[in-house]
């Protein structure tokens, strides 16, 4: 039937004048582009007495290719310049690698505004949070990524804190995350906050006595690191070529690349 | 005369029924690009000591259809950079024509040195991510190849999702699963990129293009093929696949409709 | 001008009784005060040449340009407010990326012209607005080869229907000058601003009609016309500032650029050494004419 929008001419011709569907689609339409994708990688950060390390693969996947074999995931964060070589914190993403790259350099050019306008840098616990609201921010349309933060706190102790793609946060001895990160967590758990490690000859049973928690050296740390990866490039495809190792002190922040497996 | 200017020129219901607006969405969603309609195939790539080598049929496919075989999917940008285009075609005359408006720009300050390779190569992928983000994504995989800000070989690529990486050697399409490994051969590193010569380079990206032609039914024979050195580009857009050998393809059993 | 003061020359949109804009002729006014313009059209190109006035010695040499480029294939020098010319270039630059859009190709010079005629002509007609304090030379290099359009993926046929016509000629340098009024004209050789009428003469005697002067040679005469342009006034310093376009198979590929720096010395050099000889000559008349006495 026709439809009026204006007065209509008594008996006089009829137009269409609405322009509304009279079979309107329902349901939900199907949308075929998919604005995420799965790129791989590992990344791994364990926090010191007085420094963090922070490491992760440098392979990037898509599906069952691999795009390159240096990608590097660990950035320095929150530098007065381009090469960040006064950066103070360190930021590792994971899983959608454009989403990584967006939010890395969101978050590193709010540290700079920082910078400028206050004089100084940002604490590492001020820009954990920061970074939870920057990524809760898009919670219905979330930046893909595990990320992890790292630096050495207000106290000079190494911090670490983990966050999940929208935005919630804890602060923690160690984590793992990505693609191997179910692998390479429970190693840590075991070899950092030594879990089921109990003091010999203490009894059976509940009067077990766990074994103290003290945070390790640093070259303990490397090797465990190097370890946990080369493990995960065993038994994981989308995790190899070559790791990233990031250490941060009070005297500032050390990088190396070792190599991996690259099968 | 009818007196109610929204009814000129519409037609009358009497004689030609109530007009049908039901192909109408004015609910939903924005139309915005769901899948490539015309698409061109692989774009392949490899840095050499001096520059980057850059290749890509001429062949744009509509579905299986070969629908135009003239098309030059490598595109430069001031003399300096070229960018090689796989996906949506019309994305690619969209995302050329900004270039050139970019470029024009850049130019208006005639002392101002212009955007490097590397620039260029963030400024796409950038404007590539924003798409995705809009939901109305430029259906492309693209390469970009040039120097960077230090006069050294740069190539990098950048897809529909804002994804981007770098390597001495990349292909987009079938040519990273058929090109890449030929080509990860001879550069496997950033080391070896200074151990390629130029015509070692031009001789493996025309060897690739050769296997993508046997094996990639979206391909075509002749292709575009661009060096870029810092002595500028040299892009020649008529090359031929010289030398094919299909003896190969008797020992092929098992696919289709052969019997024997 | 008899009808000063008789209030015909107080807005934009009166006319005098005697059928004058006086507010355009007062634009004039300010165009005849601005460092001398050029451009030479040629053979193979267009040549655009500027006295720039220092109006400061804090200026940095080099810096604050007075050519522009519009498109790539465009350049624009203009003499008087300097402000207005800014303007000028900036809704040039407008209109030949509006013309990309809706063509996908690139604007002609003449189109150019044209439009920025229509533009300049329409600040003389309104009550609100005064005319622009500039007269505008546009130069530039119609591409000779089949332009193609922007974007445009493939070559089209090589044969038959569509297919490309043997010999045809495109294209081509060319130039024009818009006054405040809105007029403009295509020239072989346009000048404006102070030292116009010297430069004018000079233009004529290169007889750029006949076609026979090339870039070069005409980068040359440029700058030799600038030099004597600006002998009127000698006190004042300037800076020579030039660009050129040639086609596709020229120097510049089709594009408009500055002269580079070794061609601009020379040029300069030659002009310099021009003015002294004339100037030589002259010294040696009067020392005759002191002999006869």
């Amino acid at each position: 039937m026709a439809m009026f929008s204006q007065n209509p001419v008594l008996n006089g011709p009829n137009y269409s004048f609405a322009e509304v569907p009279k079979d309107a689609v329902d349901g939900l339409r199907e949308h075929r582009f998919n604005p995420y994708t799965d790129n791989g990688g590992s990344t791994l950060a364990i926090a010191g007495a007085d420094f963090t390390i922070m490491a992760g693969d440098t392979r990037l996947t898509s599906g069952y290719s691999i795009n390159t074999r240096y990608s590097p995931k660990v950035f320095k964060i929150g530098g007065s310049n381009s090469s960040q070589d006064d950066a103070n914190i360190l930021l590792s993403v994971v899983g959608f690698a454009a989403d990584g790259e967006a939010l890395k350099e969101r978050l590193d050019a709010i540290c700079k505004m920082y910078r400028y306008r206050h004089g100084k840098p940002m604490s590492v616990n001020a820009c954990a949070k920061r970074l939870s609201t920057i990524m809760y921010q898009k919670r219905f349309f979330p930046y893909y990524v595990y990320a992890i933060l790292g630096g050495i706190d207000e106290e000079g102790k190494g911090a670490v804190y983990s966050y999940d793609p929208v935005g919630s946060y804890e602060r923690e001895q160690c984590r793992a995350g990505g693609a191997a990160g179910s692998l390479i967590m429970p190693f840590l758990d075991n070899q950092v906050n030594f879990k089921n490690q109990y003091v010999p000859g203490s009894g059976t049973g509940h009067d077990l006595q766990e074994r103290e928690r003290v945070p390790l050296p640093r070259e303990e740390v490397e090797v465990l690191v190097k370890d946990a990866f080369d493990s995960a490039v065993e038994r994981h495809i989308e995790v190899g070529d070559a790791l990233q190792v990031v250490i941060i002190t009070k005297d500032g922040i050390e990088e190396k690349v070792l190599p991996l497996k690259k099968d | 005369m009818d007196h109610r200017p929204q009814a000129w020129g519409r037609p009358r219901d009497d004689v030609y029924g109530a007009y049908d607006a039901s192909y109408m969405q004015t609910n939903g969603p924005n139309q915005h690009t769901q899948s490539p309609v015309v698409t061109g195939t692989s774009v392949v790539a490899i840095k050499f000591k001096d520059g980057v080598v850059m290749a890509a049929d001429n062949l744009a496919s509509y579905g299986s259809l070969a629908r135009f075989t003239d098309v030059k999917r490598i595109r430069t940008f001031a003399d300096t950079s070229i960018v090689g285009f796989g996906g949506d075609v019309s994305d690619m005359q969209y995302l050329d024509r900004h270039l050139t408006e970019l470029s024009i720009d850049e130019a208006y300050q005639q002392t101002a040195h212009t955007l490097n390779a590397r620039s260029l190569h963030k400024y796409l992928s950038k404007l590539l991510y924003h798409r995705r983000s809009k939901f109305d994504p430029l259906w492309n995989h693209l390469l970009v190849a040039g120097l960077d800000e230090e006069g050294k070989p740069f190539l990098a690529a950048a897809d529909l999702l804002g994804t981007t990486f770098s390597s001495p050697s990349l292909a987009t399409g079938f040519g990273s699963m058929l090109a890449q490994p030929i080509m990860r051969r001879y550069v496997p590193d950033e080391e070896s990129v200074a151990n390629l010569t130029r015509d070692k380079a031009v001789e493996v990206v025309r060897e690739c293009m050769k296997v993508l032609f046997y094996r990639d039914a979206r391909s075509l024979d002749s292709y575009s093929l661009a060096v870029v050195t810092k002595d500028g580009i040299e892009l020649s857009e008529n090359e031929k696949l010289e030398k094919q050998s299909w003896a190969f393809a008797d020992r092929i059993k098992g696919y289709g409709t052969q019997t024997v | 001008m008899t009808s000063i003061g008789t209030g015909y020359d107080l807005a934009n949109s009166i006319f005098s009784p005697d059928g004058r804009n006086f507010q355009v002729e007062y634009a004039v006014k300010a165009v005849e005060n601005g460092g001398t313009s050029v451009g030479i059209r040629c053979k193979d190109g267009v040549v655009l040449a500027v006295e720039k006035v220092i109006t400061s010695k804090l200026l940095k040499p080099g810096a604050n340009k007075r050519i522009a480029t519009v498109d790539r294939h465009l350049g624009v020098v203009y003499s008087g407010m300097v402000p207005d010319g800014t303007h000028f270039v900036d809704r040039a630059r407008d209109e030949a990326r509006a013309w990309r859009e809706t063509f996908k190709t690139p604007i002609s010079t003449s189109d150019l012209a044209s439009r920025m005629g229509g533009y300049l002509q329409a600040y003389t007609l309104y009550q609100s607005v005064r005319p622009f304090g500039i007269t505008a030379i546009v130069g530039g290099f119609d591409s000779e080869l089949e332009a193609p359009v922007d974007g445009e993926v493939g070559s089209g046929p090589s044969v038959g229907a569509g297919g490309k016509v043997e010999g045809k000629k495109h294209g081509g340098p060319g130039l024009y000058m818009i006054e405040p009024s809105g007029m403009y004209w295509g020239y072989y050789g346009a000048a404006t601003g102070k030292g116009r009428q010297a430069a004018k003469a000079e233009l004529e005697k290169l007889n750029l009609a006949e076609g026979t002067l090339d870039l070069k040679q005409a980068v040359k005469e440029a700058a030799r016309i600038i030099y004597v342009a600006q002998q009127d006034n000698k006190d004042k310093e300037f800076e020579l500032e030039m660009s050129w376009i040639s086609g596709a198979d020229g120097p510049t590929k089709g594009r408009h650029q500055e002269v580079p720096k070794d061609l601009l010395e020379e040029a300069e050099r030659l002009a310099k050494k021009a003015l002294s000889e004339d100037d030589d000559e002259e010294e040696e008349e009067k020392g005759d004419d002191k002999m006869e006495e």
